[in-house]
Order: structure tokens, then sequence, then C-alpha cells
């Protein structure tokens, strides 16, 4: 990875931990020097993850390492399940475990015979060439694999979100609002919201749904297993604007044989394009005769980052400005990697145009902070109702930013 | 109680490595010690600094050290370690690394090796002797991998003390005396009286510490002495005598009256000056606090918590005024503290030590044990049982006011009714 202005791609341990840490009723234990896990926690608390799963460490010496012991794991679970009695427990390795090679998984099936009333999952991805988004899809496929239990489908309609986890930017405001939609239009309540908002119980009812909504590519491999498991049909796809919405929608019909409530999707529509009509005038006309104000920037998740791009250029006429995205395996010609040299050129060279990227950036280069779409994040996020970006009410909440960034820039 | 038979007594203890966990599940823990040197080098103005580590490390450097450049051009970069580095060491790509920041017109560079740098044995040291040559920026490291740095005070040490590689200034200036480890304004920590008293008499003073520029590091070997009124700041004293024959006094570990005295009295010689009467009213106040106060604490049994700077010489006082030590929580335990544990012990007494490191179960553990009162931090909203906390914020002052504050304190919680039935009155 060598040098580094700004934090550098999360590791996989790190994605593996801010999928799991909002699970309720679970412990999560670190093998690994303290540190880790407290700042763990801390940029969690930061993203509004409270009350979910209760994150320990077991901490490591030199002579653990050097005696490759692991006792300190032992009386970690031992006292973590004696105060707390989690449903399942979490093992992960941090960084030093992983170099000097201790066997979590084994640990793990050592440790499941012990204590045979609570769930053992170990997790691997620790190694020093995977990355956060590698993290993410094994521990939501893990999650996926191991935990729902064999169930019948739910007499009246549901779904699962798969995929909001606490890495994203508003993944709450994101799944709140998908949740609400889907709710309205399908009257289709939600089993399990994995991972930002669930239970173990949720996770274990996950096969009972009707369908799978994936938000983001990590989850799709989860989807196909449960797919095969449960023979539950999946949608992956982030929707983001009115008429992105509405397809979302309606593929969801499509999939699941539901029908819409033509009433209550009007009216989401109606009040959508209710107010974004103050705005429109505006997008117009700077699209006709300042195009490069519309040029729409932006950097963060390949997910997002197309999503709101859609939205921008296909609904709105704006024109693409430089995109990137925050993975090496995600780019594509239209929407690239771009490493930290790259996007802090593409930073210095933006003129004209909204830009859209994470909280760091957009602090370290003075730019407006309301156009974080992406995290690296530099503030709390305690508030878990702040607006969306996806679904109708996302739709109008970019509208507004993108009203606001024109009136500051004039 | 089956719960301590792991804890060892103080006199026991040898080094920080032997203290155990009070409860073995750390939740959420003590800070690393990456924490307060990413914190000392953003506060030093001038200073630059590499941070190397994994992604987790590096990216939770950030907390503390959030911009990559300060405002008088210095550089807080980080560098991450590769899997293929993680195999066969990162010295190449920190090389080039140094020579990029050194080009970007970095001044000095502290670089921070972190967990994974010192378990693969990553040679800092012997790569700044053979580059330093081609370098115009002056560089040092500190080592801190939290697997054999425990908590964050050696973070701090252990970075003051690397600051030592930074003084090239060979000059002495006999009117010139260096305060390690406080900065001249701190926002929240009251002047000690001791310091004007001295530039009043002739003197100057080079404040070494964070709030320091690089320029004062750079000189700190002009001083005819140094004055030690931090914990954290002893092994950089240590490290100027041994290798620049600059004395120190220890101001911080002083608590007790006759302590000050002798302190006060030792440093007035070495200066050739006298105190007269400067802290003549501050001295009889704490003197009639201490009687105020054997009286009322005679007896007590304490347990030290988290957040408390010098846990072993505060516990000598306290021994002193009668009080009785039970459960020590150590974040650290300096060379120096030895002598303190064998003061404590002289007075008959070998409390048990430990490291708090989980707050709900520890503070179980110190309800159970009953005590009379406890000093620093735990969560207990209810205030269950007597506290004393914010002793942490007496770092960097020093002298009769500090003492006197401590006093205040204590007696604001203990000197009632209930508690002074539990003493030996």
């Amino acid at each position: 990875m060598g040098l580094h202005r700004f934090k550098p791609l999360p590791s996989g341990r790190m994605g593996t931990l801010w999928t799991l840490a909002t699970i309720r009723n679970t412990a999560l234990i670190e093998f690994g020097c303290m540190g880790h896990l407290l700042y763990s926690g801390v940029s969690l608390k930061r993203a509004g993850v409270i009350d979910a799963c209760k994150l320990f460490s077991t901490h490591i010496d030199e002579t653990d390492i050097a005696l490759g012991r692991t006792e300190r794991l032992n009386q970690t679970v031992d006292n973590v399940i004696r105060h707390h009695h989690p449903a399942v427990v979490f093992l992960l390795p941090s960084a030093i475990p992983q170099v000097i090679g201790t066997d979590i998984p084994a640990l793990g099936k050592e440790l499941q015979a012990e204590f045979p009333g609570v769930r053992f999952l170990s997790f691997g991805e620790g190694g020093f060439d995977v990355i956060k988004h590698q993290g993410v899809t094994a521990a939501l496929l893990l999650l996926a694999k191991e935990l729902p239990l064999e169930v019948a489908k739910t007499a009246e309609p549901t779904f699962n979100i798969i995929g909001s986890c606490a890495d994203m930017f508003r993944f709450q405001a994101d799944a709140d609002e998908l949740v609400r939609l889907v709710k309205r239009v399908f009257k289709m309540d939600p089993l399990c919201i994995m991972t930002s908002d669930t239970t173990v119980a949720d996770l274990e009812k996950m096969g009972g749904a009707h369908i799978n909504l994936v938000i983001r590519r990590e989850g799709e491999p989860a989807a196909i297993h449960l797919k095969k498991r449960f023979a539950t049909p999946y949608l992956t796809e982030r929707p983001y604007g009115v008429d992105g919405t509405t397809r979302w929608i309606e593929k969801i019909a499509a999939i699941t044989g539901l029908s819409v409530n033509a009433t209550e999707l009007k009216e989401e529509q109606q009040v959508t394009q209710r107010c974004l009509a103050p705005a429109l005038p505006t997008f117009r006309h700077l699209v006709r005769s300042h195009p490069e104000e519309t040029r729409l920037s932006l950097g963060g998740h390949a997910d997002v980052v197309k999503g709101i791009l859609a939205y921008g250029c296909e609904e709105l006429g704006f024109y693409q400005g430089t995109c990137w995205c925050d993975c090496p395996q995600m780019g594509n010609d239209r929407i690239p990697y771009f490493s930290e040299s790259e996007w802090i050129t593409a930073l210095e060279q933006h003129q004209k145009g909204f830009l859209m990227t994470t909280g760091e950036a957009l602090k370290w280069s003075g730019r407006n902070a309301e156009m974080q779409i992406a995290n690296p994040d530099t503030q709390w996020r305690l508030y878990r109702q702040e607006p969306p970006f996806v679904g109708f009410r996302g739709a109008i909440h970019l509208a507004n930013l993108w009203m606001n960034a024109n009136t500051e820039e004039d | 109680m089956n719960e301590l038979k792991h804890l060892k007594h103080l006199s026991e203890a040898k080094s920080a490595n032997g203290i155990n966990f009070l409860n073995p599940a750390v939740s959420p823990g003590t800070h690393c010690p990456m924490r307060m040197a990413s914190v000392i080098v953003e506060e030093i103005k001038g200073l630059s600094s590499l941070l190397v580590g994994m992604p987790e490390c590096t990216t939770h450097s950030r907390l503390f050290s959030p911009n990559p450049e300060g405002t008088q051009g210095e550089l807080h970069w980080l560098y991450v370690l590769d899997a293929h580095e993680v195999v066969f060491g990162c010295r190449e790509g920190l090389v080039e690394a140094l020579h990029t920041m050194d080009n970007a017109g970095a001044k000095a560079i502290l670089i921070i090796g972190t967990c994974v740098p010192e378990l693969i044995g990553e040679d800092l040291e012997g790569m700044i002797y053979e580059i330093q040559p081609q370098i115009k920026a002056q560089l040092t490291f500190v080592m801190l991998g939290q697997f054999k740095n425990v908590s964050y005070p050696t973070g701090s040490w252990k970075t003051l003390r690397a600051m030592g590689a930074l003084m090239s200034e060979k000059t002495t200036d006999p009117k010139r005396i260096n305060v390690l480890g406080r900065s001249p304004v701190e926002e929240h920590i009251e002047m000690p009286s001791l310091l004007p008293a001295i530039t009043d008499r002739g003197f100057s003073l080079s404040y070494l510490a964070p709030g320091a520029n690089l320029d004062d590091f750079a000189n700190g070997r002009k001083a005819l002495l140094n004055l030690v009124v931090s914990p954290y700041a002893q092994p950089l004293a240590e490290r100027m005598k041994a290798e620049f024959g600059i004395p120190y006094l220890e101001l911080h570990n002083r608590y007790s009256v006759a302590d000050i005295d002798a302190i006060y009295e030792e440093l007035a010689k070495y200066l050739s000056v006298s105190w007269q009467n400067t802290f003549n009213e501050e001295r009889q106040e704490v003197l009639a606090l201490e009687t105020r106060a054997k009286q009322v604490l005679n007896g007590l049994r304490f347990i030290l918590a988290l957040r408390i700077d010098l846990p072993l010489p505060l516990s000598v006082y306290l021994g002193q005024l009668g009080m009785n030590p039970m459960l020590l929580h150590l974040e650290e335990y300096y060379p120096e503290d030895k002598k303190h544990a064998a003061a404590l012990m002289a007075m008959g007494y070998d409390p048990l030590i430990c490291r708090m490191v989980n707050d709900e179960f520890d503070l179980e553990t110190v309800e159970a044990l009953s005590p009379d009162c406890y000093f620093g931090y735990l969560p207990d909203w209810e205030r269950k049982i007597p506290c004393i906390p914010d002793v942490f914020d007496f770092y960097g002052t020093v002298g009769y006011r500090r003492t006197h504050h401590l006093l205040m304190r204590i007696l604001a919680v203990i000197d009632n009714d209930e508690l002074l039935e539990k003493g030996d009155r």
C-alpha cells in the first residue's frame, strides 16, 4: 500500500467487523492488541452504532506471541458468556495473529465444544492482501450460510435487506427509507435488515422471506446462497432517483408476483415530484445555459456512485464529471477505481459542477461538507433519522443538496 | 475473593509487563501507545511524522491526528504495509517514503512504528543510521507495538524520549532551565507558582512538551538543569542526563509538604537562590489541610481506578495520611516506581495491583471489594462508592498548590459523618 496522506483502503478485518458489529444479542471477540478494537468501537459509535454487538478484545502480549499462547481467548470467552449470555460469539483475528498464524477457526471449534449452548462463528478474511469489500462479502456470506434456520416461507410476504452495513455512509437512513417504501407499496414487512438493524433471531428467520433485496454488490454471494437453499429470489440494486426507485419497485413486483399498491406508489411519486418541482427549472436552466455547472463528480462506493450518477444524468440531464469508486475490484470504464493520488488530483482539478465524495476528502479540500456520500467520515452520526440518499426521499434530498451547492457557488 | 486470585501484590511487580488484568475480557480497554504518539507529534510545531503500520493503526491514528498537513508545513503521513512487506520487511518502501517527505519540506520526522513493524523486527534505528546522511530532515523513531507496550503512558514517554535525538544545539546557557512535561500555557492546568518564582530570579524557562516548537527541542541541550513535572517526561530527562550530562530534579511525584520542602530546597541550592517567603502562604494552607486529612482519612481503605497518572507516589502520600491501599490500577510501572513501591511497603502496605480493562466488570469487582472510597474513573453513575474523580488533571502541575487541590477534593468527598465513622478516629 505504501505512503498515504489519508486513510488507506480498510482491511478485510475491518470490513468484517463493520458488518458484524451492528448485530444485536451477539458478542464479538477480537484476538489481538486491545487498541485495535478500542478505536474500532469509537469509530462505530461515531457512525451511530449503539446498543448492538458487544465488542471485546483479548489483548495479546509478547509472551503470548513467543509461546503461541491463546488462553486469553478462552478466559475472555468464559467471562463474556457468563456476564452477557450472547446468542452468538463472533471470533476475529487482528493483524498480529494473522502474522503469527493463529488458527482462529480451530480455536472456535474447541470453544464450541466447551460452550455448547452458545454458537461460535470464526471469521477469516484477515489476510494482508484482503481489503474491506472482500471482508464485507465474506462476512455476509458466512452469516447467510451459518445462521438461517430451516423455516417455511412466511404466510404474508416478507423481505430481507442484504448489505446494509456500518461501513457505508448514512447506512441506517438508507435502510430505513427502503423498508418504509417496501412496506408502503407492497404491505410487506422485513424479516432481517442484514446487518444494520438485526438480531440473531432475525438472521435465523431469513429463509422465510419472499425476496432478498441486495443493496450492494458485496451482498450478492449471500443472496445466491439463500436462493439455492431457500429458493428465495433476489434483486441486486440500489435505487436512486424517482424513475430509478420506481423501476426498482416494479422489479420487486415482477420477481415476487406481488402487486404494487398503485395508490400508495402514486402518492409517493407525486409528493416527490411536488418537492422537486421548485428545483427543476433551475436544473433545466443550468443544463441548458451552464452545463459545466451540472457536471456531476462522484467518488465512493461503486454502487452509490453508479446510482447517484444515473439519477443526475438520466433523470435531470446533468453531465458526468470525474467519477471514481473506492474498490480496485469494482472499477470499470465509466467509474474507474482511483488510488489516493488519483482522487487527490481529481479534487485539485475540480472547478465547476457538483463534487460529492468522502467526508475526509471534502474536509481536506475545503469543499462543501454537506456533499458527503461516502466514508471515511470526519463527523459524529448519532442521529440516525438523517435524510437518505436512496428511494424517493433520497431523490428529494439529493436535489436539495445540488440546489444548495449551486446557490453557494453563486 | 476468587476473582482476585490471579492478581499479584505490589511486592511481586518487577515491570509493567507483569501486571495482570482485573478481568480478562477487554472492553473497551486502555488507549494504545500509538494514540499518545500521534497526539504529541501533532502538537509539536514544526515536527513531521510518519506512522508505519497496518490499515487499522493508520486509519485509527486519524482519530487523533486528523490532518495530513499542519499549519507550519508539518507532514503527518502514513505508511501502510502490504502483504509482501509483512513477510519481507518494509525498509525499501520506508526509505522511499522518507525521501518523499524530505523533498516535500519536512524539517524533522518522527517515525512511529506500530505492532506489525515491531513484530517483524523492522530495524528503524539501523535504517535511520544509514539514510540520515542523505536526508536533510532530522530523523528519529519510536517503536510502539502494543503487545510490548500495554497502555498509553509508554506512547507518551517513549515519544518524548525519542525527541532527545533531535537536540542538536551544543552550547550551554547557565541561565536556561528546561521544564519537561508541560507547556507554558495549558488550558486546564494551573501554572505552578514555582516556575514564575524561578524566572523572577533571572532564569529563563524552556518548556519541552506537546505545545512546544521543534526549535525548543533542538535547543534542549543548552539548559543548565531539567525540571521534570510529568512522569511522561522523566525518561527524556534520563536520556538527557546520560547523553548530555544535564542533571534533573523530579517535581511531579512530590505530594507531602515535607517532600515538596525538600525538593524546593534542593532546587534553590542548585540555582544558588533563596525562595524567601514566596511559598509561605500556600505551604501553610496545605499544612493545615494535611492535619485535617490525617484526622479524617486515617484507616480508610481505598482503590485506585483508571486515569491516575502517578498511582504509586499518590498511594505513598495517601498511606502517609493513614489510608490503606487495597487494589491499585497501574497503567504503567516506571523504573523509579520501585522506590515508591518500597516506600509503600515500608509503611506495611502491599496492595494488589492490576490493570482495569473492562469498565463494567471491573466496577462490579470494585463494588464487591467494598472500599471506603476509590480514586479515578469507573463508570459508576450511581456513585455507590464515594469517589474522588479527576485526579488525572493534576498532570503538569506540581508543588503545594497541587497537594492543596488534591486534599480539597478528597475532603469534599470524605469529610462527612457516615465515612468518618468508618475511619480510626
